[in-house]
């Protein structure tokens, strides 16, 4: 079963590859910011399940921490500049 | 397929793309392509931390690294692009 | 057949149509025109196939504080995420998208 759990995670982890592709060719930053989204939640994924099939639990602080860093990288991406567009 | 071939094809995906996005980041003309690029290496370069079990190391790189540095990076670049459109002769105010 | 046993293959089960949600996500993130439509593919990809992959791996691993951490996360996810896509696409649809500042 371990080698099950790594096999996902080895299908996932192929997955946020090619979503990269997203990142790169992007047209607007918004899309760039969505993968990079998709990446952070993929990321969560693979570390749950590589806790689990390398004995580690402490991985899943670090998955804590990717979902507070999609939230403040989404935020300091939308913040609106002070002069130009408050409406 | 037997848990070291699956471990090994793991860190090949892990290091290529690592590489990929290194150079992409590196030699992306736009500042703000480039942080978001920089902020993708740094959530990648957390995982393969995890993967060589130091789950402490990636705590602080996907924090400090992906997380913080990624938002001072994102208001820096804003910030030289509406002094460069200002600079340009163009109104930003 | 013993109850592990029968937990073990629910688990795979759904471990395995989580990971065919997240691939959904990015075929509609490659393959969609246009960006609402992409934030849509997204934000239904992420949010479900997270919350199966939680439930096979609570199912895998019955230990009730394990479970409720998994369950803390994934809400922590879903708020984020939801607010995240909120904010993109009321962004986009001001016009601020586009590469040039």
């Amino acid at each position: 079963m371990p080698d099950f759990l790594l096999a996902m995670a080895l299908v996932l982890l192929l997955t946020m590859s090619a979503g990269l592709a997203r990142v790169v060719i992007g047209p607007t930053p918004a899309d760039r910011m969505m993968a990079a989204q998709l990446l952070g939640t993929s990321g969560i994924a693979v570390l749950l399940l590589l806790a689990l099939s390398l004995d580690v639990p402490a991985l899943l602080d670090v998955a804590l921490i990717f979902a507070l860093l999609a939230a403040v990288a989404v935020a300091a991406f939308t913040r609106r500049r002070a002069g130009r567009d408050q409406a | 397929m037997s848990q070291l071939t699956l471990l090994i094809v793991f860190d090949a995906v892990l290091l290529v793309t690592l590489l990929v996005l290194a150079f992409a980041a590196v030699l992306s003309p736009e500042p703000r392509r480039a942080v978001m690029l920089f902020i993708a290496f740094g959530l990648w370069l957390s995982l393969i931390w995890a993967r060589l079990q130091a789950p402490d190391v990636a705590l602080a790189e996907a924090a400090i690294g992906a997380g913080l540095g990624g938002a001072l990076m994102l208001a820096a670049a804003r910030r030289a692009a509406r002094t460069a459109s200002r600079s340009r002769g163009d109104d930003a105010s | 057949m013993s109850t592990e046993a029968i937990l073990h293959a629910l688990a795979a089960v759904c471990i395995v149509l989580g990971t065919t949600f997240f691939l959904a996500g990015t075929i509609g993130l490659l393959r969609l025109p246009d960006l609402f439509s992409r934030l849509h593919a997204l934000t239904k990809a992420d949010n479900l196939g997270l919350g199966l992959v939680m439930l096979g791996l609570i199912l895998y691993d019955p230990n009730p504080f394990y479970a409720v951490k998994l369950l803390i996360l994934w809400v922590l996810v879903m708020v984020s995420g939801a607010t995240g896509a909120h904010l993109i696409a009321k962004r986009a649809l001001r016009g601020d998208g586009e590469d040039a500042p």
